[in-house]
């Protein structure tokens, strides 16, 4: 060991370094996201949709949908495996494991502290935390819808495809299903995220969120709007069918229902930097 | 040190015979288990249906104390059969889990977040010692609220109605024994495997309500998109419930009749599960760790 | 609560050091629920080797951890060169801290642990990797760099850690146990490396229970018990304001009896034995200085020949058994 004094370099200030903190986290992030042990569970959630659209590209013969012959058919179905399967268990499922895991993950592992010790401000570790977890989630289960509606589209034949999506609605049914995935990813991921930094047994918590947006289309309008699906469900090209119980709501306006989100998600990511501004440091109790 | 100064000797008392030793596990887990003022809470609201179920058998076999409320035998709308012991047994299991969520998740995980598990396995203990050590923790509870009332609630049952009672619905008995344990060994299994391979107790609860409800959505649509009654398997949930139906010699009220499966295929389903467990608690639970 | 025994380094020290070079604990304490960690610590430490030392469970930690804000103090207020931990993005370029939490991000090599949090700080790549290559280089690691952590031996992930807590080239340096775990050669290495940085101007904060290393290392040491601080400043100087334990000393000379009777004759000398061999004496003094001076004069004066005077209770060792230990075990 020896002792050497060389010149720190300078780290600037304001934007410029906020920005390359942010890469540097998102390094580390990524990397943890997409490739630990932890993300496993993610892929095999996330491939669960492919697959079982995949098995009706495939094995769809003469069974009571048709999908291969009807496409309409095809759509409504698509349309009930995306809010049923993709929105409210995949996505919900998946992002309550990554966002929940960023900051609650690191403390079970007793690692967050090197965070805290870095020349960083807590606002902006939670914001490239918050990233990170969108990259991975946005990037997985945009895999998962992209995969999906492949599968949907394939049996009918390439000429079929070209002409439905560049001659009619196909585009604008992928790009909002895409679209309807990330403010799913950009939503749930910021309420997790404040969950995990608020409650030492997020859990609890998270269930109530579950039940919340499962037994949303029994709430009253008012409170319909006081959950995240409410404004997924506004934005879904085709309507899914609530069932007979549901208490219909006048659908709220697309540009409501994406500012809103926007606009609840800065509040949500706010609310988590005040939070974290007086976190200390407990690995005891984990 | 000369020969004669030593003085150490070897421990030549009794010692605990090999095949009960798995048993120190649950004495020292139930210390803590019960240190816990909401798992002693829940522990004890578990015992309340039971209670209300004693009443009910009781009044119904009481005329006098029925007509201290002013009622008749025929007035009570209930019948003491499968589908009475039915209900109370899908409440009893429901708080098996509830207990399992409470206490497996921090089974295994806090030994192998301690580097425990190799102080455990270089004392004359198996890895299946420790495995069943650990289930039997679950195994104890869930059995005092689940099978071991709901018989004594039979037999009371049995008393009061005579033999012939006994006679034609010992099926009761069977379906409470089976139902109980598969309830208990299915849940047993999951949470120590989950327990093992998660070490955030939280992210173990959670793993295993997802293990119940995440398949809820995907069996009824692989169960619609198919037509089939295969996406029923998948859902340990629902697997449960039909056998439960079955074995009380109930029509199923669930699904529809064409997505339940056969009888057999709920038991192999169930068995694939439990050694999905198994395998994954074999590959987690040892005396080393392999660092990567 | 008793007094605090403080002494400064020394005057000079004291006077070229502004209140912007210094640690500085105002009335702090901190709670963990009802649970005491330090109470009501006032501290200023000055450039150099400060060593923490107290038993397990005293509140060597906490304090580290109050001095790097992973904890918040109940009340007080600690600055360290002036700039509080709540504004890390400044704070932490001037801080590092080797904490004893033995964990580390999973799947990450030697160097990629040390770049990644650089990275972090926002260092551009090839700052980083100099830096990193600097650090690593620095606790002796550079062979094993590229191994990953998980398969490193205890002292090789001390040795990582503290290159993390270094690699950015901080001004106030705090180590927790930082010799734990690291074998003799290792450890000498170690202090050898925290003597150089100290000598560079840097503070070291460092806890350790091996106390003839704290002494062979420290400029000045903090004892703390029970999260009280009991005393701080050079042992020597400690040593010195124990009035309650006397020093003593072993004088072997030629005339035992002559110089007995010189040294009764002054207050400050407690006890006097005269070795069974008549070639020495043991004396107990409440004044070092005092004794040295009578020594001095009776040499000078009289024909006494002295072979060796030799202190027996004033290494560190001693202080610790008489601030921390006897008390301990009069309790």
């Amino acid at each position: 060991m020896n002792a050497v004094a060389i010149e720190a370099p300078t780290l600037g200030s304001g934007w410029s370094l906020w920005r390359r903190q942010i890469a540097g986290i998102l390094r580390l992030e990524i990397k943890k996201n997409f490739l630990s042990k932890r993300a496993l569970p993610m892929y095999l959630l996330a491939a669960i949709p492919v697959v079982i659209m995949m098995m009706l590209a495939l094995f769809d013969r003469g069974m009571r949908r048709g999908v291969r012959t009807n496409f309409a058919e095809a759509m409504i179905v698509f349309s009930n495996l995306h809010e049923g399967l993709i929105l409210r268990t995949v996505i919900f499922f998946g992002c309550a494991w990554i966002f929940m895991n960023l900051f609650r993950g690191e403390v079970v592992d007793k690692s967050l502290h090197y965070y805290f010790l870095s020349a960083v401000k807590r606002e902006v570790l939670v914001v490239g935390k918050y990233l990170s977890g969108l990259i991975a989630s946005c990037t997985l289960f945009l895999l998962t819808t992209a995969g999906a509606l492949f599968f949907l589209y394939l049996p009918r034949g390439v000429q079929a495809n070209l002409d439905y999506i560049f001659n009619g609605p196909g585009w604008a049914q992928i790009t909002d299903y895409l679209g309807i995935t990330i403010l799913a990813c950009v939503g749930y991921g910021a309420l997790f995220m404040v969950i995990g930094l608020f409650f030492r047994n997020p859990i609890i918590p998270a269930l109530f969120v579950y039940g919340w947006e499962w037994l949303n289309f029994l709430l009253p309008p008012m409170l319909k709007k006081i959950s995240i699906i409410h404004y997924l469900h506004s934005l879904v090209p085709v309507p899914v069918n609530e069932g007979p119980l549901a208490i219909i709501g006048e659908p709220t306006p697309q540009w409501i229902a994406i500012t809103g989100m926007l606009i609840v998600t800065a509040i949500v990511l706010f609310l988590a930097s005040m939070r974290i501004r007086r976190m200390e440091i407990h690995y005891g109790g984990e | 040190m000369a020969v004669y100064q030593h003085t150490y000797q070897h421990y030549a008392g009794v010692t605990t015979p090999l095949w009960s030793r798995f048993l120190i596990l649950p004495r020292y887990a139930f210390q803590g288990v019960f240190q816990s003022k909401l798992f002693t809470g829940l522990f004890a609201i578990c015992f309340a249906p039971l209670l209300v179920m004693t009443i009910l058998i009781y009044f119904k076999h009481n005329t006098t104390a029925l007509a201290a409320f002013g009622l008749s035998v025929s007035d009570i709308g209930f019948n003491i059969n499968g589908f009475f012991f039915r209900v109370f047994t899908n409440i009893q299991t429901g708080f098996g889990f509830l207990l399992t969520v409470i206490v497996g998740p921090v089974l295994i995980s806090r030994d192998l977040s301690n580097n425990a598990l190799p102080l455990y396995l270089c004392r004359p203990l198996t890895r299946t010692d420790y495995v069943i050590g650990k289930m039997s923790v679950i195994g104890f509870l869930l059995s005092l609220i689940t099978w071991v009332p709901l018989l004594l609630l039979f037999f009371f049952e049995a008393y009061l109605e005579g033999a012939s009672w006994w006679w034609e619905n010992l099926f009761i008995a069977r379906a409470v024994l089976v139902v109980s344990w598969a309830h208990i060994i299915l849940l047993a299994l999951l949470a120590t495997a989950l327990s093992a391979w998660l070490k955030w107790r939280i992210a173990a609860s959670g793993a295993l309500f997802a293990v119940f409800t995440i398949p809820t959505p995907i069996s009824i649509m692989v169960n619609e998109m198919f037509s089939t009654n295969l996406g029923t398997l998948i859902h340990p949930s629902f697997v449960l419930n039909l056998l439960m139906d079955k074995l009380f010699r109930l029509e199923s009220g669930m699904l529809p009749d064409w997505m339940v499966p056969p009888t057999w295929s709920l038991w192999a389903s169930l068995i694939v599960l439990a050694l999905i467990c198994v395998g994954l608690l074999s590959l987690k639970v040892r005396a080393y760790e392999v660092v990567k | 609560m008793e007094a605090v025994i403080n002494i400064p380094i020394s005057q000079t020290a004291k006077e070229s050091v502004t209140a912007e070079q210094m640690i500085v604990f105002e009335d702090v304490s901190k709670f963990y629920g009802e649970i005491l960690g330090v109470n009501r610590v006032n501290l200023q430490i000055a450039p150099g080797i400060t060593s923490l030392v107290g038993p397990n469970g005293s509140g060597k930690t906490t304090l580290m951890n109050l001095m790097t804000g992973l904890i918040q103090p109940t009340r007080g207020r600690v600055k360290v060169l002036d700039y509080s931990a709540n504004d890390p993005e400044i704070f932490f370029r001037k801080v590092g801290y080797c904490s004893q939490f033995d964990s580390f991000p999973a799947g990450h090599t030697g160097y990629e642990f040390v770049y990644s949090y650089l990275r972090v700080h926002g260092y551009a790549k090839n700052d980083a990797d100099r830096m990193t290559a600097r650090a690593i280089e620095r606790v002796g690691l550079t062979e094993a760099a590229k191994r990953k952590v998980a398969g490193y031996s205890k002292g090789m992930r001390q040795r990582i850690r503290l290159a993390q807590s270094i690699a950015h080239q901080p001004s106030v340096i705090v180590l927790d146990e930082p010799l734990n775990g690291l074998d003799p050669m290792a450890r000498a290495e170690a202090i050898r490396l925290f003597r150089e940085l100290a000598d560079e101007g840097l503070h070291l904060i460092i806890s350790s229970h091996i106390l003839h290393e704290v002494n062979k290392m420290s400029d000045r040491v903090i004892f703390i018990k029970e999260g009280y601080i009991k005393a701080e400043g050079e042992v020597q100087g400690v040593r010195n304001e124990l009035e309650e334990h006397p020093l003593q000393i072993v004088v072997r000379c030629d005339q035992p009896s002559f110089l007995a009777t010189k040294l009764f004759a002054e207050p400050h000398i407690v006890e006097v034995h005269i070795h069974d061999d008549r070639k020495g004496l043991f004396v107990k003094t409440r004044n070092t200085d005092k004794f040295y001076d009578l020594l001095n004069r009776v040499v000078v004066t009289s024909d006494l020949n002295i072979e060796t005077v030799a202190t027996v209770d004033n290494d560190l060792n001693a202080v610790y058994h008489y601030l921390i230990g006897a008390r301990q075990e009069g309790e």
